[in-house]
């Protein structure tokens, strides 16, 4: 049954006292803090976030019954509902007024639904009867009313990633009405309404809070709408509605994840992945609404990423000390009723007192997706997936399971596609830095790297050299491999790294294709560099047109004049050499020496003569004496030249 | 001979369309002395040369029956020749291989001698002059043998071997028959072998009958050149026993052993082919004539001019192979090739040196069929006096006239200068002043003369001497290449850079650095050119003397 | 054919095969059994002992030269009237091609017809060349003697010979033969380096389908892209495609655009692509899968295969696979039905990028120069002298001369192995460029007739700076 469970519960929870008579749990959202208050809090209050390590616990007076509890953001303030028309508060800012303080709503005989905090400072209740937005001012220990809204609210949701407040209006409560708090103000978003399954006969409340969740996908604000399965509507199955809530312009239907099944559902969002937990087979499903569905002309319909798939099996680690007592690990009921899920990723059981955060694993996903390109499109989405696409790689070109040219080729271009993107974005935030632009554009910012950006040396280092390395696969497949990295690479614009190069030089090296190196050089396949002509250079005695070949890729370079003459001479090509550097103006400023030295060794004297006539021509020309200075060191030479030649032929200085 | 035919038509092509052309763009664009047309290039002599007019080598090629008599105005002169008794020549004969082996053989003897011990060639070899017999002891089965640059054979119609320049002829008798066995299964066709190539060497066939010339070479001379080469031997071979008697003999006796005859001429021959080797003399086809005061000259030449006797055909002075002087009578002309064989006659045995020699001499290219007198002698180290005659009797006559010579020499005066001009026979290449020119070869048609400096440094070496000379003979042939004949030759080269310029006028082949660029060569040209002009007169001989 | 020349009477026949043999002297050792010894004879009419008889000269000849080099005996031998060319291919297998030298008749006053031999019309290394590919034609296609001798003895090599060359001589044309002979390259077609990829892509994904294809090479416009053989292999094979397999499918398309016709593709309008060897009709049961077999690497694993040549519009893909697998007709459908469109796509793309970089390398006017290219490393050639190489004549555009001096200059760089320039000027005031620098040699004919050596080396400094900038080139 673990077999291939991509969701998993996070491995350090959060752990509090399991809820009692006497005690009270309470999560805040905002904080991501769980509220442990025995009875009342005059027997103590703890309060557990899921970052911070040492708990925060305290006393306060037993006013009776706690109906919400809640810091602002900071811990600074703490907000206390006792009674359904006011809220009390203490302040928790160092010496400042300790003594509580209270609030009640605004609006006549109103019913506070609640409250929360939007900033440290500032708080929203929500009543059935509207919202009013306060600010509290700790140390005069009271509140000011910022803005009020009167509306009827049946109920409310409150989104703290995004700080919007929902509230369920009307009748049936599926017109939704959105609050958007920033920096002390309040501003009304456009309402909209939830089609609802069927349309109800009594006018009753139609649309239950359990159903609707707020999250933000791809950086997008989604209302999630959970619509229940109906006999009249000819649905398949239940499914999850998604509506864009854009701040500015009007919410908009986009996306429907088909769940094809019926039941219990609870909804998070992990990594960007819609999470749907089913009850009734203690299974989940994922959705990822950047992968492709079927668009019907208005909104995108999604099927499963991948099968249903049960939470990794949890182990409960035995508490604290007892564990001296060797007990093993109690098995952990999963999807049990007393399971409360909060957005995004909050799993908490009250009754065991704990509080996890959900977790996608990729490994078990690699072998429920066959279609390595819609697997590539998904991982490619995660935030962990630098390690596991590199081994995806390495796999689909290694047996058992190889993929075919045509496959791998989808998955590099796929790769290649993030990577691009990514230095395009580099590329041009350089740029404007570069020209100064960037000063008064505050929304500027250096992109971010994230794992799906897979690169040569990534790649190489991971995936191609490994693979060239053990040499189980036929060289032709190798080879192909290879062309088409540097083929997807130059599709994308991408300049190709010299060792790739040197990589598919080596492999076919190995296994003498030197025909078809050539050729590939010829297309100018394999790009011009210096380290590439140098290793072509070192080819020569077991391929000697790759003498050949590099100079041109040295010519070509325009940059190589020196790398040239040194191979000519190295070859003994002295008069190639002085040919050469004369053709690019360079022959008034070498060193006699260098060539004549080249010249000696080829132990031609023709060549040797020809080479010590133009440099006497030389020292002529720039100081009117055919003799070399001291300077260049040729007096072996000289000596060399009088033995062969004879002192007359030196060459006599013009004097006129 | 269809192929005779054939090739001179095949060559007079180019020639004919040279004359047109010429005159022309290309002078005009690069010549010092624009449109230069023959007789006005520099080193022209004035009443035109003192040679048959020869531009390339075509003319060796003509056959030399009677219509070469009739060419040479020697009609009468011919006739006689040809009526001279076997007697006579026979005589004429001993007289010459005293002079070249100091050992009288008798022809009519040699011949009845012959026929008795047919297959007994030992008294040659025993008579083999020490020079040839390490030769003679090469094997020819050995590498060493094989690698020989160049391989010369001369064989009889019968394959009977006549000359071979390495490894004695009985040793390579078997391989001259196959020779023979080749030339006449495609006679028997209708055909004719011209050469056989292979990588690195080439094998060409000349066919004159009744002999066979076959050459080996390794370099990188051109068919033509070698078979040029092959013909220079032919010549070497009539001029000691005339055309007229080389047939009679073989109309006599078909498998006659010529080397009865030529007994101890080798030296000749191979001297020949060393000397074609170093002197660009015969790949130019003109004389080289040696650098002095054109006064000086003109003093010397009418000295001989003054030393004439009636028999007398041609004076000539001369110092190691380079002409001082010729003086000719009025309708007489003498051919290059014949005067090389002159120069190689001389050059090639010391005996010259004492005293005054006698000897009979056939000028091929002038008269096949007679002999004409040398009176050969030596006035100074290095300075040759050559007398021709037409009279075999008049030895004492002609021998006065060398005293009258150096009589007058000593009257006038110059025969200090003129040893001073001999002690410095060549000039260096520097005085030209064009930094990279390194040597070059300049001929002028008309007066069938060229000049050039001394080979210096970096061709030191005998190997690169050599080289250069065949880099000469290698744009030689591009240039007067039978059907492809070109103007401009450009030549980069690894060791250097080579330039040839062919007109109706002149030949220029110039040798410069590697490092050398177009635009310096083309300037250097046009200076070079200027140069000559300048010195003309003292590197040409422009007023040759008759009688 | 008689190809009339110059002046009025005149009339100049061109070269012609005079007779083309084959032998082997260890055959037939003894005397009275030299007929033994001839393998092959052409023309097989000649009666017996004249053959005999010209085998006999040619054995003396290249006994002969052994006594000067016994391991380098003669390679060609002038005659007035015709040259013997001889190859040694095989050990002990020599090859003689005898050609008959251009004759030029002319008529006298009168009236009778003198007949001259032009002796140094002929090019040796041209005809060498010529013989040397026709051994590597045949064992392209037949393997070598010694295996003919070996899977069935002297009769079945006769056999083969006879078969082989009796059509092949027809294909010679030896009054055009030149200096691409003496090369005998591959020209490649000129692609971007992304098209290029997309190729090899392609390629790979072919070899990976089916999976039996060992080699694959790769054509567009009769210029190759590809070669997954080695050269001397593909060099041969090339020479068969572009004279030989694709002139005899001449279609619209050749003359550059692709504008196929719906006609032509019999069944399937999805693409264009159809067999060149093979089955016509894919459609047809009875469809002969027949490929010709091709032997490559005779010097080594000696690997004997079918030879599929695949074409859609101007591009076309030669799949070789094991002789030892018989293609079945499923196999040939399978093959068109991935390989046909995919190709098609390929090809137009292939066009279509072709055409933008010609925009890009900007004005077609004519240049003052015609060039021939060869690079011995790869074999590359190109030459704007060529219009294309039909099977019948290369159509030159420039005179014969030149063309033999380009030919000349050619036999003087084999000499050496430095790198050398030679410029000249001909009779006709054209000037010709040659160039050899390390293995590369280009040869430049320019018609500005009265321009001096420096323009004329400007002149070819700019062609080397347009046609060649990307490779290094002396100067």
């Amino acid at each position: 049954m673990s077999r291939g469970c991509y969701l998993a519960l996070c491995a350090r929870p959060v752990q509090f006292e399991k809820a009692n008579p006497v005690n009270c749990v309470f999560f805040d959202e905002a904080n991501k803090q769980v509220f442990a208050v025995r009875s009342g809090g005059a027997t103590g209050v703890v309060v557990k976030g899921l970052e911070d390590k040492n708990p925060i616990s305290f006393r306060m007076e037993d006013k009776g019954e706690v109906k919400c509890i809640k810091f602002s953001l900071g811990n600074k303030i703490l907000a206390v509902q006792r009674t359904s028309k006011s809220v009390d508060f203490l302040n928790f800012i160092p010496d400042s007024p300790q003594l509580e303080y209270t609030q009640e709503c605004k609006t006549k005989n109103a019913n506070i639904l609640g409250f929360c905090w939007t900033s440290s400072t500032e708080i929203v209740f929500i009543t059935d009867q509207g919202i009013e937005f306060y600010q509290v001012l700790p140390e005069k220990r009271t509140l000011k009313l910022v803005k009020n809204q009167n509306i009827n609210v049946n109920w409310y949701m409150y989104c703290p990633e995004s700080s919007v407040i929902l509230l369920s209006t009307t009748v049936l409560g599926n017109v939704l009405q959105p609050f958007y708090f920033k920096g002390g103000t309040m501003s009304k978003l456009s309402k909209f309404e939830i089609e609802l399954p069927a349309v109800p006969k009594s006018s009753k409340l139609s649309l239950s809070e359990r159903d609707i969740a707020m999250a933000t996908i791809y950086g997008q604000l989604y209302v999630l709408y959970l619509r229940h399965h109906s006999r009249t509507s000819n649905s398949t199955g239940a499914e999850v509605v998604l509506y864009h809530l854009p701040r500015e312009s009007s919410c908009k239907k986009m996306h429907i994840l088909k769940l094809n099944r019926t039941g219990k559902f609870a909804l998070n969002v992990v990594d960007n992945l819609v999470v749907v937990h089913h009850q009734d087979t203690e299974t989940s499903v994922i959705f990822d609404i950047k992968l492709k569905g079927e668009f019907d002309g208005t909104v995108t319909l999604h099927q499963l990423v991948l099968p249903a798939r049960s939470i990794q099996p949890y182990q409960i680690p035995v508490a604290g000390p007892a564990s001296v007592t060797n007990q093993s690990p109690v098995p952990c009921k999963l999807y049990s009723s007393s399971w409360i899920v909060f957005q995004p990723d909050i799993i908490i059981s009250a009754s065991e007192g704990y509080l996890w955060n959900l977790e996608v694993k990729l490994e078990p996903v690699v072998n429920l997706l066959p279609d390595k390109g819609k697997l590539m499109d998904f991982l490619l989405q995660r935030k962990e997936c630098k390690m596991v696409i590199l081994s995806v790689c390495s796999q689909m070109l290694s047996e058992p399971d190889r993929g075919t040219l045509a496959v791998i080729a989808t998955v590099f271009d796929k790769l290649n596609h993030e990577y691009k993107k990514y230095l395009e974005a580099e590329q041009s935030y350089t740029m404007v830095v570069e020209t100064g632009q960037s000063r008064g554009n505050p929304l500027l910012k250096r992109p971010v790297r994230t794992q799906a950006v897979i690169d040569q040396s990534d790649m190489y280092t991971h995936v191609l050299s490994v693979f060239t390395e053990k040499k189980e696969a036929p060289h032709k497949f190798t080879i192909a491999v290879l062309m088409e990295y540097i083929r997807s690479l130059n599709q994308f614009q991408i300049a190709v790294q010299h060792y790739l190069y040197e990589l598919v030089i080596k492999t076919l090296v190995q296994h003498n294709l030197f025909y078809m190196l050539h050729q590939f050089l010829q297309y100018h396949v394999l790009s011009d560099s210096k380290p590439l002509a140098c290793l072509l250079l070192s080819l020569e005695s077991i391929y000697p047109p790759a003498h050949q070949l590099s100079l041109d890729m040295l010519k070509r370079l325009s940059t190589a004049n020196d790398e040239i003459v040194e191979v000519l001479l190295s070859k003994h090509q002295v008069l190639a050499a002085l040919r050469f550097i004369r053709g690019v103006g360079g022959h008034d400023s070498v060193s006699a020496r260098k060539f004549l030295d080249a010249a000696k060794q080829a132990d031609d004297n023709m060549l040797f003569y020809t080479i010590f006539r133009f440099f006497e021509q030389r020292n002529q020309r720039l100081r009117g004496n055919p003799n070399f200075t001291p300077g260049e060191h040729c007096e072996e030479h000289v000596t060399f030249f009088k033995q062969i030649f004879g002192e007359h032929a030196l060459m006599k200085p013009t004097t006129f | 001979m269809a192929a005779d035919v054939h090739k001179k038509k095949g060559w007079e092509v180019p020639n004919g369309s040279l004359v047109p052309t010429d005159g022309q763009p290309m002078e005009r664009s690069e010549s010092p002395t624009p449109g230069l047309v023959q007789g006005t290039e520099p080193g022209a002599g004035q009443e035109g040369g003192m040679f048959v007019h020869t531009r390339s080598y075509e003319d060796l090629t003509s056959p030399e029956d009677g219509d070469v008599a009739s060419r040479s105005p020697e009609e009468g002169r011919g006739d006689q020749a040809d009526q001279t008794s076997m007697a006579h020549i026979s005589k004429d004969f001993s007289e010459l291989s005293t002079q070249l082996t100091g050992m009288a053989l008798d022809l009519e003897e040699e011949m009845r001698l012959s026929q008795e011990n047919e297959m007994d060639l030992s008294p040659q070899t025993a008579r083999r002059d020490s020079a040839r017999s390490e030769k003679e002891d090469e094997d020819v089965t050995m590498e060493a043998w094989r690698m020989h640059q160049k391989h010369v054979f001369v064989l009889s119609e019968a394959g009977k071997p006549v000359y071979s320049r390495y490894g004695s002829e009985e040793a390579l008798s078997s391989t001259m028959g196959v020779m023979m066995a080749l030339v006449s299964f495609l006679e028997a066709e209708k055909n004719a072998i011209r050469s056989i190539h292979a990588d690195g060497y080439k094998v060409v066939f000349v066919r004159r009958s009744p002999l066979v010339l076959v050459a080996m070479a390794r370099t990188r001379q051109s068919e033509q050149e070698i078979a040029h080469e092959l013909l220079y031997i032919y010549y070497q071979i009539l001029s000691l026993v005339t055309w007229t008697q080389l047939n009679h003999i073989f109309q006599q006796k078909q498998n006659y052993d010529l080397r009865r005859l030529l007994a101890g001429s080798e030296r000749i021959t191979d001297n020949l082919l060393d000397l074609m080797a170093r002197d660009p003399s015969f790949l130019m086809g003109a004389a080289r004539s040696l650098p002095m005061a054109a006064g000086l000259r003109d003093t010397v030449s009418t000295c001989l001019q003054q030393a004439k006797a009636k028999s007398l055909v041609f004076s000539i002075l001369l110092s190691r192979n380079q002409l001082v002087s010729l003086v000719r009578r009025k309708d007489q002309f003498l051919h290059p090739i014949d005067l090389h064989l002159l120069f190689n006659l001389i050059s090639s045995s010391s005996s010259f040196r004492e005293g005054e020699a006698w000897t009979p001499i056939c000028l091929p290219k002038f008269n096949s069929s007679g002999f004409f007198h040398a009176h050969i002698s030596y006035l100074e180290q290095d300075l040759c006096l050559l007398l021709v005659s037409t009279d075999r009797e008049d030895f004492f006559t002609i021998s006065d006239c060398k005293h009258r010579f150096q009589e007058r020499l000593r009257k006038r005066g110059v025969s200090h200068a003129l040893l001073e001009a001999l002690r410095t026979p060549f000039y260096s290449v520097s005085q030209v002043g064009i930094p990279d020119l390194r040597h070059f070869i300049y001929k002028s048609k008309s007066s069938g003369l060229f000049t050039s400096p001394e080979i210096e440094a970096p061709y030191v070496s005998e190997e690169e001497k050599q080289r250069l000379l065949e880099l000469y003979q290698y744009l030689h042939s591009r240039a007067h290449n039978s059907s492809r004949p070109l103007k401009n030759i450009y030549f980069t080269g690894p060791s250097e850079n080579l330039l040839a310029w062919v007109t109706s006028a002149f030949e220029l082949y110039m040798c410069y650095s590697p490092l050398g660029t177009k635009a310096a060569a083309v300037s250097a040209v046009n200076k070079l050119m200027k140069w000559i002009r300048r010195e003309e007169d003292r590197l040409f001989i422009l007023t040759p003397q008759t009688y | 054919m008689a190809a009339a020349a110059g002046a009025g009477q005149e009339k100049q026949l061109a070269p012609a095969l005079l007779s083309f043999f084959i032998y082997n002297p260890k055959l037939g050792p003894r005397e009275g059994e030299e007929e033994k010894k001839i393998l092959f004879y052409h023309p097989n009419e000649v009666e017996k002992n004249e053959k005999i008889r010209n085998v006999g000269l040619c054995e003396a000849i290249v006994q002969f030269t052994r006594t000067f080099s016994p391991s380098k005996p003669a390679k060609s031998l002038h005659t007035q009237k015709n040259r013997q060319f001889f190859n040694e291919p095989e050990e002990n297998f020599w090859m003689v091609m005898v050609v008959r030298n251009p004759v030029i008749e002319k008529y006298h006053k009168d009236g009778k017809p003198v007949i001259e031999y032009r002796e140094e019309e002929l090019l040796d290394k041209v005809y060498s060349s010529v013989l040397r590919q026709c051994y590597s034609m045949y064992k392209l296609f037949n393997g070598t003697f010694l295996k003919a001798i070996e899977d069935g003895g002297v009769r079945v090599l006769k056999e083969r010979l006879e078969k082989f060359f009796h059509r092949y001589l027809q294909t010679l044309h030896l009054q055009s033969c030149d200096l691409l002979d003496v090369f005998c390259g591959i020209s490649f077609f000129p692609l971007d380096k992304m098209t290029y990829l997309k190729i090899q892509s392609f390629i790979n994904r072919m070899e990976e389908s089916l999976n039996i294809v060992k080699y694959t090479a790769f054509l567009y416009n009769d210029q190759l892209i590809w070669s997954g053989l080695e050269q001397d292999d593909m060099r041969i094979l090339y020479k068969y495609l572009t004279t030989s397999l694709f002139p005899r499918h001449i279609e619209p398309e050749l003359a550059g655009r692709d504008s196929p016709i719906r006609a032509e593709m019999p069944g399937n309008l999805q693409h264009y692509g159809r067999f060149l060897t093979g089955p016509l009709n894919l459609n047809d049961p009875e469809a002969k899968c027949r490929f010709p077999k091709i032997f490559v690497n005779t010097d080594g694993t000696y690997e004997e295969l079918h030879l599929i040549v695949y074409k859609a519009m101007s591009a076309a893909v030669c799949f070789m696979i094991d002789a030892s697998m018989q293609p079945t007709l499923d196999f040939c459908r399978k093959l068109d039905s991935i390989v046909g469109p995919q190709l098609t796509v390929l090809a137009s793309d292939i066009c279509e990028q072709y055409n933008i970089n010609k925009r890009i390398s900007g004005s077609e006017k004519e240049p003052q120069f015609k060039f021939i290219y060869f690079n011995h490393m790869n074999l590359a050639e190109k030459s704007t002298i060529h219009m294309r190489k039909t099977p019948s004549v290369s159509l030159t555009s420039i005179h014969p001369d030149l063309m033999k001096i380009l030919g000349d200059i050619n036999s003087d760089f084999t000499r050496v192995d430095e790198d050398e320039e030679i410029i000249v000027k001909a009779m006709s005031d054209y000037w010709v460029v040659g160039k050899k620098s390390d293995q590369r040699e280009l040869y430049v004919i320019l018609n500005q007739k009265n321009a001096n050596l420096i323009e004329v080396n400007e002149e070819v400094k700019k062609l080397c700076a347009t046609q060649f900038n990307n490779i290094f080139f002396l100067d």
